[in-house]
């Protein structure tokens, strides 16, 4: 194993139709650590992300995954796209599109359906194996992709403001389920969000970015290491003096000034 | 009462039959280009229980086999050349000069030249189908392609899926309700072609036994083969439709009583 981490941007820029999306940014992101990358629309989070992922290259500095340039997507990495809906096949069931991740990395045809229901009942949906997406409510059609990454078997999980579009309930329970098996499996997480709460909540690290950058107020805002223990608690973990004086400094960085 | 509204539909057409026999048989009684219904009828019973080359199931088996084959090889190969251009810019752009040249050439302009080239029978009809449905089977499926969802393409690139992957499982399975559009509108090419060759070159099918009755001044058998005609494109239009319903029920289409 080498000692270089699992990702790190080194002075990567990104510049995307002659405009500067992410000035020279640096950072590094561990084994087993979950960082959220949060953020005010245009800041490049996004971008951010998916240069992480291998969908697109840095305009300059150095992206690498295990020291050497990431060149494209990679099955070791996973992404949870935000629009679920768009990114689960609905012409295949919940166990069919679970084993699109299992045909792509060459799983024989008889080992699948045992890997299916593995993953299907960590997120517990194992009763819904044969329904097609389109019967499925948002948060589980979401749980649908997250198996399907899961099924990967990742090192590294991106998740593109993967709750954005469910409604509080179903956001929290997902948020709890991510975290548990975040801390079961061991997974690395890059997380994009725009909900300071949800990025406190859910990391050991949050990067804060800011729209606009200039050479002397760089993209990258603020990095802060959230010490809350875990497990966390959606009531008593917001109520924690460290989250809520963390809350109090990213609140700034979100253009509420 | 309660039946009385599955009657409807036939009314119109029940009250046009009527008007059609009286003109037929009073108004211009012994006319070369109308003859009222029940001689049509008649005349089509007759070319029913005919024998060999003319019978209505030999000819209707000819049109149908050559309408078939055309739109089969028209098919197989816009959707394939399709494909190429739908996913490729560079590809697109090699072609496009080519396409735009012949794509405007009708289809039954082409007769004289199959005909030289293969003479009369199954090979020259089946060719100038198989040109009048390529068209608008590559025209289409080009722009299918171009619409799948661009994340559903990304999804396929995090996952790993190989190239031919990526096309079998993601891009033809996303092009599916587009590609039932082709097909039907390829269907009905394919038939209005057949049957035009069979009118004016081929001698054989339903086209070219209409023509003969036209020939040989019976008017009852010529609008018998019309209506036969008539009869068959619908039936190929139901169950091309009962077709494209199985196929979206299968990929997940399911209606909304299905919601949990």
């Amino acid at each position: 194993m080498s000692a270089s981490p699992l990702l790190r941007f080194d002075q990567v820029s990104i510049h995307l139709g002659g405009r500067e999306i992410l000035s020279p940014t640096s950072f590094e992101v561990t084994r087993g650590e979950f960082v959220c990358i949060i953020g005010p629309s245009g800041c490049g989070k996004t971008t951010l992300l998916r240069a992480a992922a291998g969908f697109l290259s840095p305009s300059g500095g150095a992206a690498l995954r295990h020291g050497k340039p990431i060149a494209g997507p990679s099955r070791e990495v996973a992404f949870v796209f935000q629009d679920y809906g768009r990114a689960l096949l609905p012409w295949r069931t919940v166990a069919g599109n679970i084993s699109l991740a299992l045909e792509a990395a060459g799983i024989a045809a008889d080992q699948r359906r045992a890997r299916i229901a593995q993953v299907l009942a960590t997120v517990g949906l194992g009763e819904h194996a044969a329904k097609f997406p389109a019967q499925l409510s948002g948060g589980m059609q979401q749980r649908v992709q997250i198996a399907r990454c899961l099924a990967q078997e990742p090192e590294l999980m991106m998740m593109d403001e993967p709750f954005g579009a469910l409604d509080a309930m179903t956001r929290e329970s997902l948020q709890d389920e991510v975290s548990r098996l975040v801390q079961s499996t061991g997974l690395t997480v890059l997380f994009v969000t725009h909900d300071l709460e949800e990025a406190i909540y859910l990391s050991d690290r949050v990067i804060a970015l800011r729209t606009n950058p200039t050479p002397d107020k760089p993209s990258m805002a603020a990095m802060l290491e959230v010490k809350i223990p875990r497990p966390r608690d959606q009531l008593l973990t917001k109520e924690h003096p460290e989250f809520l004086r963390l809350r109090r400094e990213l609140y700034g960085f979100l253009g509420h000034h | 009462m309660g039946r009385l509204h599955l009657l409807r539909p036939w009314a119109f057409p029940a009250v046009l039959l009527g008007l059609l026999e009286g003109a037929a048989r009073w108004l211009v009684p012994g006319s070369d280009a109308l003859a009222p219904p029940s001689h049509t009828v008649m005349a089509f019973g007759r070319a029913l229980m005919a024998q060999g080359d003319d019978s209505v199931l030999q000819a209707t088996a000819f049109t149908l086999t050559s309408a078939a084959l055309g739109l089969l090889l028209g098919a197989a190969l816009g959707l394939s050349l399709g494909i190429v251009l739908g996913l490729s810019r560079r590809a697109a752009a090699m072609g496009f000069l080519s396409i735009e040249v012949l794509r405007p050439v009708p289809s039954v302009a082409l007769i004289p030249l199959a005909m030289l080239v293969f003479g009369f029978g199954y090979r020259m009809e089946v060719s100038v189908v198989a040109f009048a449905t390529f068209w608008p089977l590559l025209i289409l499926t080009q722009a299918a392609v171009r619409q799948v969802e661009p994340q559903l393409l990304e999804v396929a690139h995090a996952l790993g899926l190989s190239p031919w992957a990526r096309t079998t499982q993601i891009v033809l399975p996303a092009m599916v309700p587009r590609l039932f559009i082709a097909l039907r509108l390829g269907v009905s090419i394919a038939l209005v072609v057949a049957v035009t060759v069979e009118i004016a070159a081929n001698p054989s099918g339903m086209g070219y036994a209409m023509m003969i009755a036209q020939q040989s001044l019976a008017p009852d058998l010529m609008l018998a083969w019309l209506f036969w005609i008539g009869v068959v494109g619908y039936g190929i239009n139901l169950a091309t439709l009962r077709l494209q319903r199985a196929v979206a029920q299968r990929m997940g289409e399911v209606n909304l009583e299905a919601k949990p």
